[in-house]
């Protein structure tokens, strides 16, 4: 299968001092969803910000077979500008590249549409809900098509519900969209009901501790977490997880 | 409690209480008017001097705005300089500080002999920006300093260019910051102007507070009064316009939270 991004023993030491990753090394496919799992502080949201570009590994190289991909990044806050509405936030990515602002805003506001909040365009960020900020912000990364979407614990905040409406939205979008999806996160249960194949990182400096192909059928509804098959995979996870962790 | 009408009526009241008072006690004691001159005098200098008066505060106005505007404009370009480049604060900021510091009626003289003394108004132009330049330089740079870091990889993310990134993200999200130092810096700019205008004391520059000086020097101490109520009223009209143009400017992006729908 084809892949459009390649981690080559990524490493990672910051100039405190920090070693934050060791050694990573895992092949991207194209169209997958992907979760990268590991307690706090292990590195995940370090191998975003190395695959996005806005950090540069210590060791190793991210190579992009078919040429750098289109990225959307979402943070773990909705990170919106306070002053400027739904619209024009989601606007953003393609004003700055230069698209006429009339287009950009035609975009956006299907960008909007598709997450749900085609009636809030001229709302501000602090007249939205945590949930709804964080549609803006989803709707801001889908809205230049991106090819490869880093997620970095984006629901983290959020309350369970909102944050269960939230991960079917975002598997009914990959579906519709077809880009891939690296997903970081340190809930087991999101890891396992999201993605096709988990990579679970030790406790700092993160090192690759398993590979998991997720056996959980597609699609994902919310039924699938009553079979057994979902629940046997999260006690594997969980068990790989605290072994590395109580050792 | 207090009706919007009260609101303005009664400090009007007690306003003219005081000048009916003051008023009252100069006469009941017989206080000579070069200690302390009654209302009435200080009207009467408005109305025989009332043009000449106004046109040194015009000339003052003039000198305030301009440091003002070259405070602003100096202040966030350099900012802007410190904020995309370390070195470039690490080289100039002590500068800018050391300015900030040394009191501007010590420099005064400095300036004047460098610009000549048939150009007093420019010293005076340059001290009242040196005065006003400081806050706006700090709080411009504790605002870009402020951005979210993430937006900030954001915009890196989307290759935004330079001017991008400073007009979308910086300015709009420091103007908090900035609008406040901005305030800070009308006022002083107005302060600045007047300290210099002392400080360069010639006919050349026939601001306030050479009218002050001279009427001070004249024992014409309602002229002095007069003087000194005008430039009271610029430093409010110039907070005033500045408080409003923070409020269009804030109100809608940081509004009541309670007003949250
Ligand atoms: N810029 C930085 N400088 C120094 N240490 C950092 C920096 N960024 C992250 N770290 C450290 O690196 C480790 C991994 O960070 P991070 O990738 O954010 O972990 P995670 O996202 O898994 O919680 C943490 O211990 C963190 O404190
Ligand atoms: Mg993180």
């Amino acid at each position: 299968m084809s892949h459009d991004l390649r981690l080559e023993r990524l490493a990672k030491t910051f100039p405190n001092g920090t070693a934050a990753l060791h050694d990573l090394s895992a092949e991207i496919d194209s169209g997958a969803f992907f979760s990268l799992l590991g307690s706090s502080g292990c590195g995940k949201s370090t191998v975003l910000r190395l695959i996005a570009g806005l950090d540069v590994p210590t060791h190793g190289r991210v190579v992009w077979p078919q040429g750098l991909a289109r990225l959307g990044f979402i943070f773990q806050e909705p990170t919106l500008m306070a002053w400027a509405s739904a619209i024009c936030n989601v606007a953003l990515p393609l004003e700055l590249a230069g698209v006429p602002v009339r287009d950009a805003r035609a975009r956006a506001a299907e960008a909007l549409a598709q997450v749900g909040l085609s009636g809030f365009t001229t709302a501000l960020p602090r007249e939205l809900s945590g949930g709804m900020q964080m549609r803006v912000s989803i709707a801001r990364a889908l809205v230049a098509q991106p090819q490869v979407l880093l997620m970095d614990e984006p629901f983290a905040a959020l309350d369970e519900l909102t944050r269960g409406r939230l991960n079917d939205d975002l598997l009914r979008l990959w579906s519709e969209c077809r880009f891939s999806v690296i997903f970081v996160t340190h809930s087991v249960f999101e890891a396992v009901y999201l993605s096709q194949r988990i990579l679970i990182l030790s406790a700092r400096p993160g090192r690759l501790l398993a590979d998991i192909q997720n056996p959980v059928p597609s699609p994902r509804t919310p039924e699938v977490r009553l079979l057994p098959v979902f629940n046997a995979t999260a006690r594997d996870i969980l068990a790989i997880l605290e072994d590395r962790v109580t050792c | 409690m207090l009706t919007p009408l009260l609101r303005v009526i009664l400090p009007i009241l007690l306003c003219v209480g005081l000048l009916g008072c003051w008023e009252w006690s100069v006469a009941y004691w017989s206080i000579p008017s070069f200690v302390l001159p009654p209302p009435s005098a200080i009207l009467a200098v408005f109305i025989s001097d009332g043009v000449s008066l106004l046109h040194s505060a015009w000339i003052t106005l003039g000198t305030t705005l301009m440091a003002f505007v070259l405070a602003v404009i100096s202040g966030v370009a350099l900012a802007v300089l410190f904020a995309s480049s370390r070195l470039a604060e690490a080289l100039l900021s002590p500068y800018a500080v050391t300015l900030q510091v040394t009191p501007v009626v010590a420099i005064a003289p400095l300036i004047l002999v460098w610009v000549g003394l048939d150009r007093a108004w420019l010293a005076v132009l340059i001290l009242a920006w040196i005065v006003a330049f400081f806050p706006v330089l700090a709080s411009a740079t504790a605002g870009l300093k402020a951005v979210d870091p993430n937006l900030r990889d954001l915009f890196r993310l989307y290759h935004a260019g330079f001017w991008q990134t400073l007009r979308r993200l910086q300015i709009p999200s420091s103007l908090p910051y900035l609008l406040s130092g901005i305030k800070t810096a009308g006022g002083l700019a107005l302060v600045g102007a007047v300290v210099a205008e002392f400080a360069a004391a010639s006919g050349n520059t026939s601001g306030l507070a050479w009218r002050i000086l001279e009427a001070g020097n004249r024992l014409q101490i309602a002229k002095m009064f007069a003087a000194l109520l005008l430039l009271a009223l610029m430093g409010i009209v110039i907070y005033a316009i500045l408080s409003v143009i923070e409020w269009l400017l804030l109100h809608r992006w940081h509004g009541d939270r309670r007003n949250n729908s």
